[in-house]
């Protein structure tokens, strides 16, 4: 059996040495430079959030902490964060009561038009927020004259509609934490003599425990930096901190508010690494 | 088809050896398993030798040729993964063909060596289907076929039986070993099953924690095993704890006096294989009282496990001649030769 | 049959509030939307009850609102483009490595995502601006005289754009990676395949249900974009979505933005729907 192969010619070349592996190397630097894509805005505005002067001109005149004391001045900022802050916990809250039930009948039961509330339940992630914001914004409408009760520009209307963007992120994480719950254990503790209620309570809520963590993180995360829907629903003065930077910037670019972008990054960074100690992020992403 | 040598070969992670210094020499179609427990460095010296993994240290030759650091795709072994690793989206006739198509073959001279290689393993009527339409048993013969059919210097083989059902596995084997004799290919098969092992193999080589602990055939290794490790692994023996008191003299823990083969004085350990311990036979240089105290009937033989002393059980294995079989609670006299027990210092 | 009723019971009771909020949060506002889309809008009067496809028309014979929807495609598509052509490298990096820091990575890729879009497009300004880093540096070592005009171009825009859907597209291909056997790359090697060829052979059709849902999701998310080319672009610059915002509340042109957010609904999915065929067609052989 003679061996045809044709590159096996330069394989009878002796060779004692370490070959370079130059083809990981140019796999590792792409790698690298699409890293360093995704992360260099954040890293540019940090460093503006530094400069001490207030134009953006490179290179920095020297640097300076003073422009996280000028956010705290700014009452735009203040309140956009404050309010942002609020809705998100409680849209987060409504959002979690409304997703952990539906979760728990998608992952453990059979019943008909389970595919499309599944799918019906992905919706608000699927639509495009400007589309959202723009139909939300009719609908508030309507119901206004139709009740006669303030809701476009309201607190309220802002969260009604958060929640419905908690909801996708929430019912994935806990259907899939459910998932990766063997359903025997369950039926081990009823076995055990326990009624469904204690059931849930003492052996399957604290198996999901760390799929509901992560849901309220990304859940809150999302409401935190919705721009485009909360465009449409805020009302005159009162603005969430997505959109009060939104709207300086459109005016120009200063270290303020680089410094107002940091404290958010900060902020949402931590959060990770909260949640990371309960679920891998790598695991749920 | 190549003489395989493996010079000191030693990988590396970090502080951790998962290979030290590894040698061996394997002749032109020579059927040689690395036997071991698992984590004890077989597998990661496979992929060494297929240029998966990149060693730390020593040389790797192939047909004369130093390959220690060639790619894996510039070399010329044939690898059947544990997990077969066919590709989902081919049929089974492109698995077979990919590699011939990587040689740049002429089309029509691959088609030829993809059928011959498929009828090798008897699946011609299956070239059409994709992987996941075939059984264990099938997937694996294309995961040879494929590696077949770029006629390897070296087959490489990483357990590749042990997802097939006990049944299948005897048959495979027996099957993969034919052939291999018939294409005279030098091969390197790794398994922890050493039934496999001794079934197919021309010289094994045991390893545990990265090294070679014996190389040798079949015989070498039940009868005359390196270490107590090699003792333990191949075949099953009772292991009875005690000292050397002198040439050929064993004390048990229990306080039993044997004879024994020749070892060195101190703490050591008794070996005794179950089936050179006898019922009563003549000319023993052993003769021990025990007590029967579990019984297990497992038609060919029987298997006894027989109280010596307090501290001392030992398992014996008895042919099934139909007789009255002893029970348990029986008081029965157990007789070895000395070159039965085998003797490993601690 | 009376267990198999009380199943459905409290299945619905537990499905049944979320089911009602989103049914009632999402799709009746769509209709009501749709519905507004249909009536006319009298300068002056505001909405004015009809039933007309007028704004549709008026989208599609006006070049000026039709250059902003072509404009919009074809910013989404090399964006998307380039997404997947970067994404690649680092999804496949990030799904094989073995390093303690593959979480820190990961979570590195995650954070810009939740960190929002006017944050990463004030990072880009910081950039592009005259005394910006670029232009900055560029003077700085004499390439250049007079600071590029980078900022409000539209290669600002795709720059912006990409960076802020590459994480989706990462991650979309990085799960279904891992999901791909490492043993059949090393088949591929084994069998001579040099890693370009196993690349192209055997992971590209392998992952090619995660290329399909990134470049779905990435060209949504393209089509859509509001805050990248509102900074970026500049008021003058006009994509689909700031078009819709525009009609909605400044012009108080509801009909027409309604019109003109169905379209960009419908363009995204019938795009969407024919990459989807096309990739099929193409690796029919390869859908596992």
């Amino acid at each position: 059996m003679a061996i045809v192969v044709a590159h096996s010619s330069s394989a009878t070349v002796a060779r004692a040495t370490r070959h370079f592996p130059i083809g990981r190397w140019v796999l590792n630097g792409v790698a690298g430079v699409g890293l360093g894509f995704i992360l260099l805005p954040l890293l540019l505005v940090t460093w503006l959030a530094f400069f001490r002067q207030e134009i953006p001109s490179f290179p920095p005149a020297g640097h300076s902490l003073q422009w996280f004391g000028a956010v705290l001045n700014n009452k735009s900022f203040v309140g956009g964060f404050l309010l942002s802050f609020q809705v998100g916990v409680t849209a987060t809250l409504i959002g979690l009561a409304l997703a952990v039930p539906a979760s728990l009948a998608i992952a453990r039961r059979r019943f008909r038009g389970r595919g499309f509330i599944d799918t019906l339940l992905l919706l608000p992630l699927i639509v495009p927020g400007v589309v959202l914001g723009a139909s939300i914004y009719v609908f508030q409408i309507e119901t206004e004259i139709a009740t006669g009760l303030p809701l476009l520009g309201t607190t309220m209307g802002l969260i009604a509609a958060h929640a419905l963007i908690v909801i996708p992120w929430a019912t994935r994480l806990v259907t899939a934490s459910l998932a990766g719950f063997d359903p025997t254990i369950e039926e081990a503790a009823k076995n055990l003599g326990a009624p469904p209620w204690t059931t849930f309570r003492r052996v399957t809520l604290p198996a999901i425990r760390p799929g509901i963590v992560a849901a309220a993180l990304f859940g809150f995360v999302t409401s935190f930096g919705n721009l485009e829907m909360s465009l449409f629903l805020v009302g005159a003065g009162r603005t969430t901190l997505p959109i009060a930077i939104l709207q300086y910037l459109e005016w120009k670019i200063d270290p303020t508010v680089a410094a107002v972008s940091v404290m958010q990054i900060a902020l949402i960074g931590t959060a990770m690494i909260i949640t990371d100690r309960y679920v891998k992020i790598a695991q749920v992403v | 088809m190549a003489r395989l040598e493996l010079i000191d070969l030693s990988k590396r992670y970090g502080e951790h050896a998962a290979v030290a210094g590894v040698t061996l020499d394997v002749a032109d179609g020579e059927f040689l398993v690395l036997l071991g427990p698992s984590g004890c460095g077989k597998t990661t010296t496979l992929r060494m030798i297929a240029g998966l993994v990149e060693p730390s240290d020593g040389r790797t030759q192939i047909g004369g040729t130093d390959v220690t650091y060639l790619p894996p795709w510039r070399r010329n072994t044939g690898m059947v993964f544990q997990s077969y690793a066919l590709f989902p989206h081919m049929t089974v006739a492109e698995n077979v063909a990919f590699g011939l198509e990587m040689r740049k073959l002429a089309k029509a001279e691959i088609e030829v060596r993809a059928r011959e290689a498929l009828r090798l393993v008897r699946l011609e009527a299956f070239a059409g289907r994709l992987p996941r339409q075939l059984s264990g048993g099938q997937q694996q013969r294309v995961a040879l076929a494929r590696a077949l059919a770029i006629r390897p210097d070296v087959l490489l083989l990483d357990e590749p039986l042990s997802n097939l059902d006990a049944k299948l596995r005897e048959e495979v084997r027996i099957e993969i070993r034919e052939l291999q004799g018939q294409l005279g290919l030098t091969t390197i098969m790794v398994t922890h099953d050493q039934e496999e092992a001794l079934t197919v193999a021309d010289r094994l080589v045991v390893m545990a924690e990265g090294e070679i602990r014996q190389i040798g055939s079949q015989r070498d290794l039940y009868e005359r095993p390196a270490d107590r490790f090699v003792a333990g692994f191949v075949g099953r023996s009772t292991f009875l704890d005690g000292r050397v008191t002198g040439p050929g003299e064993f004390e048990t823990a229990g306080g039993l006096q044997l004879k024994c083969r020749d070892g060195a004085p101190g703490a050591a350990a008794l070996v005794l294989r179950p089936e050179r311990l006898h019922l009563g036979g003549a000319n023993m240089d052993n003769r021990v009282p025990g007590k029967v105290e579990f019984v297990s009937y497992l038609g060919p033989v029987l298997e006894l496990h027989v109280r010596l002393s307090p501290a001392d059980r030992v398992l014996v294995q008895l042919p099934n001649r139909g007789d009255a079989a002893p029970a348990v609670g029986d008081e029965i006299e157990l007789t070895w030769h000395r070159d039965a027990g085998m003797v490993f210092a601690e | 049959m009376i267990a198999r009723q009380r199943t459905h019971l409290t299945a619905a009771g537990l499905v049944g509030p979320a089911t009602l909020y989103v049914g009632i949060g999402i799709l009746l506002p769509l209709a009501i939307l749709f519905r507004y889309s249909l009536n006319q809008f009298v300068p002056g009067k505001f909405m004015v009850d009809a039933l007309t496809v007028e704004n549709y028309v008026k989208f599609f014979t006006d070049i000026y609102y039709y250059s902003v929807l072509t404009r919009t495609v074809r910013i989404a598509l090399i964006t998307t483009l380039i997404c997947l052509v970067t994404g690649f490298p680092l999804a496949y990096v990030l799904a094989r490595t073995r390093s303690r820091h593959k979480n820190l990575l990961i979570m590195l890729v995650v954070l810009p995502l939740f960190v929002g879009n006017a944050v990463r497009a004030a990072g880009w300004m910081v950039a592009f601006g005259n005394k910006g880093v670029i232009n900055a540096s560029l003077m700085g070592i004499g390439a250049l005289s007079q600071p590029l005009e980078i900022m409000f171009t539209e290669a600002a825009v795709i720059v912006g754009i990409t960076a802020v859907n590459l994480p989706f597209m990462v991650l979309t291909l990085q799960s279904v990676i891992e999901g791909i056997d490492r043993s059949v790359e090393e088949a591929a090697f084994n069998l001579g395949a040099t890693p370009p060829q196993m690349a192209r052979r055997i992971l590209l059709p392998l992952a090619m249900p995660g290329v399909l849902a990134g470049t779905i999701l990435t060209f949504i998310l393209s089509m859509n974009a509001y805050a990248t080319p509102v900074l970026l672009g500049g008021p003058r610059f006009q994509m689909m979505g700031p078009l819709v915002y525009n009609q909605f509340i400044q012009q108080n042109n509801w009909p027409f933005g309604g019109a003109i957010a169905f379209i960009l609904m419908a363009a995204t999915l019938l795009l969407t729907l024919a990459a989807n065929l096309m990739v099929q067609q193409r690796y029919r052989t390869a859908e596992t």
